[in-house]
């Protein structure tokens, strides 16, 4: 992964997230309709700035800082 | 509070085998979780059964893998191991150390965790057994200034790791150290932001011998090999045969494909190139007398993975031939072909492997761009059920 | 201050000096004694490597012990397996001797090289997995201790190498192993509509199951499974804590032999199932001890000198492997899950 992220793709990746438990990024760059590339980018520059988190649950997912808490 | 006692696990401490409880006990002088682990494995064979729970989320700042969070299901009994999660640190090319960097990993250890650790683990970090949450950050800070970094774990690129390679080995064929650091360093996104459908795993091997079980355990296997023939030195045959091998017998009615002639007279053994295989089993015997050819590089295999769910699958030729040497660009254009088509078309969980399984070698091949060659199977297909292309079809 | 993506130490600042001077210019290798290589290099130079068994799950302190007869033997330097062997690297021919004396004196096992039997490669179970059908250190270090005296002498026909995994996510990868130990579970998951209605995402779930045998449930908003079809493999209960498998009555091991990652002579080959069940007895395991101590002995009587264990099984046929040790065969071990007909026996050549 190259280069800095679009912060309107960052911005879109945190609004998507707002409305989900928890994604993978394919899924956000479905659902948001831009280049998986991009999105990965875009997530790996917030978890930077610790608003969002990876989680590995079976799979590994994305999901806004906090959201997901710890197993009962 | 009374010591509890542990009668099922202090009898594996009996026997001439390096014991693992004697190990927990040593870290449990110093250290509290260890001693719960101790008393809650001690539960678990009384009970037949585990007492850890699924995983959950811990992290380092940044890193999207190489933290496994661990609860045990008994906290209030064992309140010490309530958190007692994993760390993966990723090992130097070929587990090679200086004493002074074990000690280094040893003393954040015990600062930071339960004193426990695995040399190493299946995939090859350093796994550093046992710590709170709390305490995770602070370790990798640590660990970083010390110089090392996470392994992954999670969706992504999982740590690689080789053999001996050339550092002390006569076989390698490549350099398999240099490429392990090298694509390692190259990939540390996809080892450290897990991105992927799964993980997958890139173990090398510098020779067929695969001491990494690269054919087995990675989905990608890089194993050296050579295009020409191998080179055999007749007085090292004279010298073997006068110690006595039997090398008709231990050599040459070993060979898979009869591809070696010793003529007893002579003392002179010989090779058709072109019934060769490479197969590694005279170079074994013979060390000082046969050789790899000149002409070196690595096989790229593709879709090895264990039994969980489809059945295991041994990953199978892609790439007969390819020289191997830095900057590796043209196998690192090969790998990111494949993650991008992967990350297209796979399931999730699903491995590269199934994948390919699932919609065909064919396509794969095509969309990889990779050209089919007799190499990559033991034998054609028996059926005639080809999926011929729309522009092969007269219209 | 911590970097990010810094990567793994160099490599190259953990070689030691002889290593560095000689690097791929290794010439040949000999075995002087079991656990003892000694690599030579085209300018005649001598590297000794002592190689030597560890539980895998070690102490700090033990890799500071393990550090002090580096420093003392070996400047300093050492390495680990893909076994999870320690090696000694001494440059210094005179220091062997010493290095082997400190090592039993440690009660240390040196070995591991050529024909003998090699460290086994496992898994956590119960120590630290979530998932295990039985532990893996127990067990190793029983067979260890039962086996012990083939990983100091190369007495055996061949290399023997074996793996252990406490589920079959097979972390071990023991799927390719002259003896595989595998955990087995052998009844089918509990479901709890609870946890699965709280954190499942029920597709996935359903999708997970290799034979179909999980169905969504609209009216719990949970699944159910049916029974006849589930074949355990505990894929399910990775997925979700909520598909508990974990069964105390029932988990046990199951023994496959004959595989490989070599590509010597033979291709690289999978394990195949000759004890279907045998129940968890901790802390020692007799029964598994005593089955894989039993197939090691057979394979020592009858095997060729350079027979590895599936060698030596295709060699006089799987029907005289069942013979000669006297193992039960039964529907059990015939396959029936989805590559079964490559193992059927499509030719009227066999033996009795």
């Amino acid at each position: 992964m190259q280069g800095t992220a679009n912060p309107e793709i960052k911005a879109k990746i945190l609004a998507y997230l707002e409305t989900v438990e928890k994604a993978k990024s394919k899924e956000i760059a479905q659902a948001i309709g831009e280049k998986k590339a991009d999105v990965d980018l875009g997530v790996k520059e917030l978890a930077l700035e610790d608003k969002v988190e990876y989680l590995y649950i079976t799979t590994t997912f994305v999901a806004l800082k906090g959201k997901v808490g710890k197993p009962n | 509070m009374t010591e509890k006692k542990t009668p099922q696990l202090d009898e594996l401490e009996k026997g001439p085998w390096p014991s693992f409880v004697s190990e927990i006990k040593r870290a449990a002088v110093k250290s509290e979780a260890a001693k719960d682990l101790l008393n809650l494995l001690e539960r678990s064979y009384e009970d037949k059964k585990g007492h850890w729970k699924h995983g959950g989320i811990v992290g380092v700042k940044g890193y999207g893998g190489g933290v496994i969070g661990r609860y045990t299901d008994l906290p209030g009994e064992f309140p010490h191991v309530a958190e007692f999660h994993t760390m993966r640190l990723n090992q130097p090319s070929g587990w090679f150390y200086t004493t002074d960097k074990l000690r280094q990993i040893c003393d954040i250890w015990e600062k930071h965790g339960s004193g426990l650790t695995n040399f190493h683990g299946s995939t090859g970090d350093i796994i550093l057994l046992g710590t709170k949450t709390e305490h995770l950050q602070p370790a990798f800070d640590e660990y970083s200034d010390a110089g090392f970094d996470l392994g992954g774990s999670g969706s992504d690129l999982r740590t690689p790791s080789c053999c001996v390679g050339p550092g002390r080995c006569e076989h390698a064929c490549y350099d398999t150290l240099d490429m392990c650091y090298d694509i390692t360093n190259e990939f540390q996104d996809e080892l450290h932001r897990p991105m992927w459908p799964y993980k997958f795993k890139i173990k090398m091997s510098g020779c067929a011998n695969d001491c990494v079980a690269s054919i087995a355990r990675a989905d990608c296997s890089v194993i050296g090999t050579w295009r020409d023939t191998l080179t055999i030195d007749q007085d090292a045959i004279k010298a073997y045969a006068a110690e006595g091998l039997d090398i008709q017998g231990m050599v040459c009615d070993k060979c898979p494909t009869r591809a070696l002639k010793y003529d007893a007279a002579k003392q002179e053994l010989h090779v058709i190139p072109e019934d060769c295989s490479r197969c590694m089993h005279c170079i074994n015997v013979l060390p000082k007398a046969v050789q790899p050819g000149q002409e070196k590089g690595a096989t790229i295999l593709l879709g090895g993975k264990s039994t969980i769910v489809q059945s295991a699958f041994l990953a199978w030729v892609i790439v007969p031939f390819m020289k191997m040497e830095a900057p590796y660009t043209e196998f690192k254009d090969l790998m990111r072909r494949i993650w991008e088509w992967w990350d297209e078309n796979g399931k999730t969980r699903e491995r590269v492997g199934e994948l390919i399984y699932r919609v065909g070698m064919g396509r794969f091949l095509r969309e990889v761009g990779l050209a089919p060659v007799p190499q990559m199977v033991f034998r054609p297909r028996a059926n005639p059920y080809v999926f011929w292309p729309q522009d092969e079809i007269v219209k | 201050m911590s970097r990010i993506d810094a990567g793994p130490p160099n490599y190259r600042e953990m070689l030691p000096p002889i290593i560095l001077q000689n690097y791929g210019k290794w010439q040949y290798h000999e075995l002087p004694q079991p656990g003892v290589l000694k690599h030579v290099s085209e300018n005649g130079s001598e590297l000794y490597s002592v190689r030597v068994g560890s539980p895998r799950l070690v102490s700090i302190d033990f890799i500071r012990e393990i550090c002090d007869l580096a420093d003392t033997y070996c400047d300093g330097y050492l390495r680990f397996t893909s076994r999870n062997n320690i090696e000694f690297l001494v440059g210094d021919p005179v220091k062997v001797a010493p290095l082997l004396q400190a090592l039993e004196a440690k009660g240390l096992p040196v070995g591991g090289t050529g024909n003998a039997l090699s460290n086994i490669v496992h898994t956590q179970g119960w120590v630290h997995c979530h998932t295990p059908a039985t532990d893996a250190s127990g067990i190793v270090k029983s067979v260890m201790d039962d086996l012990f005296e083939h990983f100091g002498h190369m007495d055996l026909p061949a290399k023997l190498k074996i793996a252990m995994a406490c589920c079959l996510n097979m972390c071990g990868a023991v799927h390719c192993s002259d003896i595989a130990i595998l955990g087995v579970h052998r009844t089918p998951p509990r479901v709890n509509d609870e946890i699965i209605q709280k954190g499942t995402e029920i597709p996935t779930l359903v999708g997970a199951c290799p034979t179909g045998a999980i169905r969504p449930n609209p009216k719990t908003k949970s699944v159910v499974v049916n029974e006849e079809r589930c074949m355990y493999c505990g894929n399910c209960y990775t997925m979700s804590p909520g598909m508990q498998i974990l069964d105390e009555k029932n988990d046990g091991v199951a023994i496959l032999v004959g595989g490989k990652v070599s590509n010597a002579r033979t291709a690289p080959s999978f394990s195949r199932l000759v004890i279907p069940f045998m129940p968890n007895n901790p802390p020692r395991w007799p029964e598994v001890t005593e089955a894989v101590h039993h197939i090691v002995d057979v394979w020592m009587k009858y095997a060729r000198r350079g027979e590895r264990v599936g060698e030596w099984i295709e060699r006089i046929g799987w029907e005289k492997f069942f013979g000669l040790t006297g193992l039960p065969f039964s529907d059990k071990l015939i396959d029936d899950f989805i590559f079964s007909k490559e193992t059927f026996r499509t030719t009227a050549a066999f033996k009795y």
